[in-house]
């Protein structure tokens, strides 16, 4: 077959139907607290790579910001108190939401924002990305085609109503990341996609700053995750719009 | 001074002075298969420092290092790039990185760190004592001459890509130099790997490049298993081997879809993404991730592959080469992708050797090279196929056959997946003294983990090359000439790291 619009016909319909999938049961999902008790035994706490976890007495904190889904301390848990997630919208609009706990606190949910409700134009910024970037551009291709939520990826500062940031923000990129928000016309509001983005993940501690996202951009939604689910980064967007 | 004990036999290492290492490199290279692999910095102690280089023998397989200690003292050492310009970036990182001065290198300035954002007398890696040269402030190169202008891009792009920044000299359409300057996405991955506990360094290791995971962690484990002496279980080393050539299948697969994008051809451009997905929903059956991450560890792999997951796997791997096969021919036989990307960016075969270019775009311009014959513990070694046209259809063409090398492969390596463990304990300490280095064709090229302890059997430095070191340089040779709309296609037949890069 040389014809390629044969070819576009044959392949068909790419867009992917159903909307917020389970991850399918050979993938990794991030982990999550459940109520199973913990007997306190620590093995979660020394194999996790970016110190994710405290463990006080049978009292467990998951700190999904800084977490990278490696899936370590699932397989060494021997309580079950650390399971997989298996649902795609792992997005929140706040720092507090990505601690996990079992024995949780009460939750103050924040107010949506009434602006930008039904389309967003972003710029995306890359500042020492771990893939967060290729999950980003996967979400606008046919398959998961955030287009048809009213999410444009735009390349001036001055089109974007939202800054998505990937990558840690270290030395080298955090004076470009600023300049780019200051170009931004009002209202405006920031999303952190990535583990890296939001704590500085692995890279977190190190000379080069790279910390994360600085805190003092207001922050309208978390996407954890190294890197996150493209529809892990749609559901990031929609709660940044006010709309999930 | 510490001395390094070699831990395989393919592993041999020369002390030679900072005046002698270019001879004595230069004299090396000259035997049939040698190649340079990279150069770097490494502190023996607070006050002390030398230069290491590493060279690969690629006919046998093995390894030297040679360390030119410096004098008490001393800041700055003779520069090799003269001789051997394909270390030119290598010396400017360690000249940013330790404050050690390449004397006599025909570019110097700074690499990695960019004087307005850090600190001039800031040399992250160099010891407490140790005597610096100041970093310099970064000038471009000034093409001069009537009607030039320039063109500055960068370090944002437009699109949804890695920041950088290109400063473009160009007469009327037609650039005459384009000088590329990296580094801002700097995390210090190569510090950190030596400061975070060496058991959990392969997280690290593998998010050097953000889409080379599986590259970076094969790379990584070489080194280790390379280091304790030690092998991975035969069916490990086959699902490593699995994770590698899926992730080159996904990137070159995406690799074509976006060529097809840069020139405005639709088809191409929308039916190699949802192949790139599928290659990536493969990677998640047999790692867990789409990205392959956390799969690749030192001693083995994550997890294992039972078999109704290795028969799904042949069985997609079968249906996606159906798929590119019907696909290809109608973007590389196509008259009007033929007509814009033939003899677009030349890059030659004498200035691709010279600078070590690697991978498939080495090939493309006739190196013939590929760490795949060199490494163990990558594929079969293929006849590495090569072309001697070097444009963008050639570095296209280079991935089509890639991409049926590496589904023959996969379907070889599934057919035929060794029963065995799939991990092999690690010792708890790591030997004093000793050179680990783990060399990986990644889906870009030849890809470098060298690591080297001190004598208490820690890391005392942590050295990646990844392919993009190299290939930078190829792509501003091969821009020279051409128009700047072309730069996008010609850059993407590259589609070099930055992240890999700039460590
Ligand atoms: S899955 Fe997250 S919390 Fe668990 S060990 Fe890995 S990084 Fe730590
Ligand atoms: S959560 Fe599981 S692994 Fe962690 S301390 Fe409790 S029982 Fe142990």
């Amino acid at each position: 077959m040389r014809n390629p619009f044969l070819a576009l016909v044959r392949a068909g319909t790419q867009t992917l139907t159903q909307s917020f999938p389970d991850l399918p049961t050979e993938a990794t999902g991030l982990p999550t607290v459940t109520a199973a008790s913990c007997r306190g035994c620590g093995a979660c706490v020394a194999g996790c790579p970016t110190q994710a976890i405290v463990v006080a007495g049978d009292e467990v904190t998951l700190d999904r910001g800084r977490c990278l889904g490696c899936g370590q301390c699932v397989r060494c848990c021997p309580t079950g108190t650390l399971a997989e997630e298996r649902a795609t919208r792992t997005a929140v609009r706040t720092r507090a939401e990505l601690l996990l706990s079992n024995h949780p606190g009460p939750r103050t949910p924040s107010a949506a924002l009434p602006l930008l409700r039904r389309s967003l134009h972003v710029r995306e910024v890359s500042t020492g990305d771990s893939a967060g970037d290729l999950e980003v551009i996967a979400s606008t291709n046919a398959q998961f085609d955030v287009a048809r939520f009213g999410v444009h990826f735009v390349a001036s500062p001055r089109h974007a109503d939202a800054l998505l940031v990937t990558g840690p923000v270290g030395r080298g990129m955090r004076e470009a990341l600023l300049r780019c928000y200051a170009a931004m016309a009002e209202p405006r509001l920031v999303i952190a996609v990535g583990t890296d983005a939001i704590s500085g993940g692995l890279f977190r501690g190190g000379y080069a700053e790279a910390n994360g996202v600085p805190t003092d951009l207001p922050i309208a939604a978390y996407v954890p995750g190294a890197p996150p689910h493209p529809w892990s980064i749609i559901h990031g967007l929609l709660l940044a719009m006010g709309r999930d | 001074m510490t001395t390094l004990q070699p831990c395989a036999p393919a592993l041999s290492h020369i002390t030679v002075t900072p005046a002698d290492l270019a001879t004595q490199v230069t004299a090396l290279l000259l035997q049939p298969g040698w190649r340079f692999g990279h150069l770097t910095a490494r502190s023996l102690d607070a006050r002390h420092t030398a230069i290491d280089v590493l060279l690969l023998d690629t006919q046998r397989g093995a390894v030297t290092c040679l360390t030119a200690p410096l004098a008490d003292g001393q800041a700055e050492y003779p520069s090799l790039t003269a001789q051997l310009p394909a270390a030119h970036w290598a010396e400017r990182a360690v000249g940013d990185l330790f404050g050690l001065r390449a004397v006599g290198h025909p570019r110097w300035k700074s690499m990695l760190l960019h004087n307005d954002r850090w600190p001039v007398d800031l040399f992250p890696l160099a010891g407490a004592a140790q005597a610096t040269t100041p970093r310099e402030p970064y000038r471009f190169l000034q093409v001069s001459g009537s009607g030039i202008h320039e063109i500055p891009v960068g370090p944002i792009h437009a699109g949804i890509i890695e920041p950088g920044h290109f400063r473009f000299s160009c007469v009327g359409e037609i650039i005459t130099n384009l000088e590329i300057r990296l580094g801002y996405q700097h995390r210090g991955i190569e510090g950190r790997l030596t400061e975070v506990p060496w058991r959990q360094a392969r997280y690290l290791a593998e998010s050097a490049s953000s889409d080379t995971a599986a590259g970076n962690a094969l790379a990584h484990a070489l080194a280790v298993e390379h280091l304790l002496g030690i092998a991975p279980p035969p069916r490990a080393a086959a699902l490593r081997i699995l994770a590698l050539e899926l992730e080159r299948l996904a990137n070159h697969i995406g690799d074509i879809g976006a060529l097809s994008g840069d020139i405005g051809y639709s088809p191409g451009a929308s039916l190699f993404p949802p192949l790139r997905g599928a290659t990536l929903a493969l990677a998640q059956t047999l790692t867990g991730n789409r990205r392959q991450r956390w799969f690749v560890q030192p001693g083995g792999v994550a997890r294992d592959l039972d078999d109704a997951r290795r028969r799904a796997l042949l069985q997609g791997v079968q249906d996606l080469a159906r798929r590119v096969t019907d696909h290809l021919p109608l973007v590389l036989e196509h008259a009007g992708v033929l007509e814009r990307m033939d003899g677009v960016g030349r890059l030659s075969p004498t200035l691709a050797r010279d600078f070590s270019i690697v991978g498939p775009a080495g090939r493309a311009s006739g190196t013939g090279y590929d760490a795949r014959v060199f490494s163990p513990a990558g594929a079969p070694p293929a006849a590495a196929t090569r072309r001697i046209e070097g444009d963008v259809l050639a570095r296209a063409q280079m991935r089509a056959e890639e991409i049926a090398s590496s589904v023959a492969i996969l379907t070889q390596t599934l057919d035929t997946l060794p029963d065995s463990p799939i991990q092999v304990a690690l010792p708890a300490t790591l030997p004093p003294d000793a050179v680990g280095v783990g060399v990986v064709e990644a889906w870009r090229g030849e890809l470098l983990h060298w690591v080297t302890t001190n004598a208490d059997g820690a890391i005392a430095r942590y050295a990646i090359k990844d392919p993009s070191f190299n290939n930078w340089t190829g792509l501003a040779i091969a821009i020279r000439g051409n128009l700047v709309t072309d730069f996008p296609l010609c850059n993407k037949s590259f589609n070099l790291s930055y992240s890999g890069n700039d460590l």
